[in-house]
């Protein structure tokens, strides 16, 4: 073998940039648009074979362990791969009034068809590394790329947004790096070569072995720095910004994605120090505790939220607290935060489709003045109250299975204050959020429509009610295969066992 | 050789107090560009037994970066937005020198505490690193000005260059060039944000920014 990455995995980061140069061949905006859906489409496509390998329970290693898929990421990145592949069709209807009226250049869309096969590429990468430097560059990359995502329409309070995302990420993503420096000093003299020192499969191996010191210090930098990515509170203050301001498309594309990555990293951390016997107990205590605290922030702020778009993202600070919290509650709760993570990426997907697109049609994201919504734009007023409903942990969506799901190992590893914070927060958001989505969508109207906008089609029809099926499905039945490949991603962060 | 390092780690120490203390932001800029400058050097130090072509093209790249590059971007921001004091900070310049004192003794305090014995003025190397890092995050902190937390985030990426050098010693290759390009894109791309910051609001008051709350 010599030192070039093999086509394989690594052409799976470089398909999305070759569309991205083909975004800077084409003149019509509308083309470049469409580039974007192709182009996630057939890396979906070129990555499916691996992807459904791995999830049951082969693992590739290429370019000398430098690159790697097993369950856990392939997972993740079929879960990337169908948000990418909704939201890219989606910015096709949503970004329609622009292009069609001049408000959007080809400079504009050109810049952010390619910024969005970019973080394509750069999230690939964080998923696809086995080493855990190349994690890290990928998941600065990704920062990088997504802060001029959110001010692809320049205005005020894009730039305030992007600013607190660049600086807040940055900083976190330093913090991460020293966690990750920490954790190769950790393993100084267990891996001969120096140029695998940072291969997971070669820590894991070896992880009897590690600096407990060292590999703690390393863990809670990593904690702070990449839990900044996946808003985990309190380094959640990005959030809310940067979602409600930036494009639907591309807030979905943060929820459904990037925090989930973040997350994705936290966890091949909490794997090693799963492996260290003293230090299992405290890892997973770290985790149930940012998940309780996210949920209760959540809580608060949802609680007085009249805007759709920061109701959604103060919502993906909770999910991901929830996806935390079962993280730290051993096998099962793993089991149920893995399929929490699916659930959440496509209700909340199909959340922002609907609401960004009624804050064009009514020239706000208040929900008070949406009321009547679903009378008005049938599509996009009921998929909104459905995907909230939905994520909120409504009967029989699967996110209500996989919120049980977690409260039940939380139950059984005898935790009662985690049960007692997880049904509060959890009753208060359902309460509160709830209460106005039901009056945004069939309240009595309150102001009228800024623009008619053209009557949604099939396509965005299609778009709203897949991902919702597909949940309703999942919440009734629940495969055998996809329960036998989620047990797969959880025994990869037991190490196997 | 070792007191050569030794020298350029206490006048690391020595920028990072001027950076904590100072208030005019064309000072600040070179000072971080003096350690930025030091820190590339010191991997040459270090590995001075058996410096390799690798080595040198490394240390290379992070001196044009750290020490030259980066300074001539934040020096154009600053041109641009015509600024040259930074006003009223959260916290005053004695209070600001006081606390970075206790940042270097919290670090030493952290460095004993990890318990990597390590041989001679390597001891040293470590707490410096730690101390720029924390220096770096009081910067982005308690300043105002966008360009200056762009400044203390390039401080903590310096930081962050002598902590690998510390902790590792010899991280791969290619991650210590990805790391060495995000922080510049990383700068290039705050750079650029400023820009637009100073264009559409008509400062760079970071607490002015202040629209997006609950």
């Amino acid at each position: 073998m010599n030192g070039l990455p093999q086509p394989g995995l690594a052409a799976l980061v470089l398909l999305p940039l070759a569309g991205c140069g083909l975004c800077w061949v084409l003149r019509a905006p509308k083309r470049i648009l469409a580039v974007t859906w192709l182009a996630s489409l057939l890396s979906a496509l070129a990555a499916a074979p691996a992807v459904w390998a791995c999830l049951h329970g082969r693992a590739l290693q290429e370019a000398q362990g430098w690159l790697a898929l097993d369950a856990l990421s392939a997972f993740h990145l079929a879960v990337m791969y169908g948000v990418f592949i909704l939201s890219s069709a989606y910015a096709q209807i949503y970004f329609d009034g622009g292009i069609s009226s001049g408000e959007l250049s080809l400079a504009q869309v050109r810049q952010f068809a390619s910024l969005w096969l970019g973080s394509l590429a750069a999230l690939t990468l964080t998923l696809v590394s086995n080493n855990l430097g190349m994690m890290w560059v990928g998941m600065e990359a990704t920062t990088l790329l997504t802060a001029f995502l959110i001010i692809v329409r320049r205005s005020p309070d894009a730039l305030e947004a992007m600013w607190k995302y660049l600086l807040i990420c940055s900083v976190g993503i330093a913090f991460a790096f020293i966690g990750t420096l920490l954790v190769a000093a950790s393993a100084k003299g267990l891996v001969q070569d120096p140029g695998q020192l940072l291969h997971w499969s070669r820590l894991m191996a070896a992880a009897s072995g590690l600096n407990p010191k060292l590999l703690k210090a390393g863990f809670l930098f990593v904690l702070v720095g990449y839990g900044t990515k996946a808003g985990l509170a309190p380094m959640h203050s990005w959030l809310p910004d940067a979602h409600s301001q930036a494009p639907a498309p591309v807030s979905a594309v943060f929820s459904g994605c990037m925090l989930n990555a973040g997350l994705y990293c936290i966890l091949r951390y909490g794997a090693l120090c799963h492996a260290l016997p003293q230090l299992a107990d405290w890892s997973a205590g770290l985790l149930r505790l940012l998940g309780l605290l996210s949920i209760s922030v959540a809580a608060v702020f949802i609680l007085f939220q009249n805007d759709g778009k920061r109701l959604l993202a103060y919502s993906s600070v909770e999910h991901l607290g929830i996806i935390a919290l079962g993280m730290g509650l051993g096998t099962p709760g793993i089991f149920a935060a893995l399929f929490h993570t699916l659930n959440h990426a496509l209700g909340k997907s199909v959340g922002f489709f609907c609401m960004g697109r009624l804050g064009q049609i009514y020239g706000t994201n208040d929900l008070r003045r949406l009321a009547g919504a679903a009378r008005r734009e049938p599509v996009w007023g009921n998929g909104l109250l459905l995907s909230l409903l939905a994520i909120l942990g409504a009967a029989p969506f699967a996110v209500f299975l996989s919120e049980f799901l977690v409260l039940k190992a939380a139950v059984e590893a005898h935790r009662a204050v985690v049960v007692a914070v997880f049904l509060a927060g959890t009753c208060i958001i359902f309460i509160s959020a709830s209460r106005r989505v039901i009056a945004a969508a069939w309240g009595e109207p309150a102001a009228p429509a800024r623009l008619p906008g053209p009557r949604a089609g099939l396509a965005a029809t299609l778009l709203v009610a897949l991902p919702l099926a597909l949940l309703l499905c999942l919440g009734v039945w629940m495969p055998g295969p996809f329960r036998g490949a989620l047990e797969r991603c959880a025994a990869v962060l037991n190490g196997g066992r | 050789m070792s007191a050569w390092s030794e020298l350029i780690l206490i006048l690391v120490i020595l920028t990072n107090l001027l950076l904590v203390g100072g208030n005019r932001l064309t000072g600040l800029i070179r000072f971080a560009a003096v350690q930025g400058l030091l820190a590339g050097l010191l991997p040459l130090l270090v590995h001075s037994h058996a410096i390799t072509a690798r080595l040198i093209f490394l240390a290379a790249l992070a001196v044009a970066l750290k020490g030259v590059a980066f300074p001539l971007l934040l020096g154009r921001a600053l041109r641009e937005a015509d600024i040259r004091r930074e006003v009223e900070p959260f916290v005053g310049s004695e209070l600001s020198t006081f606390l970075g004192i206790s940042l270097l003794a919290f670090s030493f305090w952290l460095s004993e505490w990890l318990g990597i014995a390590q041989a001679g003025w390597l001891r040293l190397m470590l707490p410096v690193g730690f101390f720029t890092m924390m220096t770096g995050l009081f910067l982005i902190i308690s300043r105002h000005k966008a360009l200056t937390q762009v400044l203390g985030y390039l401080v903590m990426e310096n930081g962050i260059f002598l902590l690998g050098v510390a902790l590792v010693g010899e991280v791969p290759f290619i991650v210590e060039l990805g790391v060495l390009l995000d922080a510049f894109v990383a700068v290039f791309v705050m750079g650029i944000a400023i820009h637009h910051i100073n264009r559409e609001f008509n400062h760079m008051d970071v607490h002015l920014m202040a629209r997006l709350k609950e």
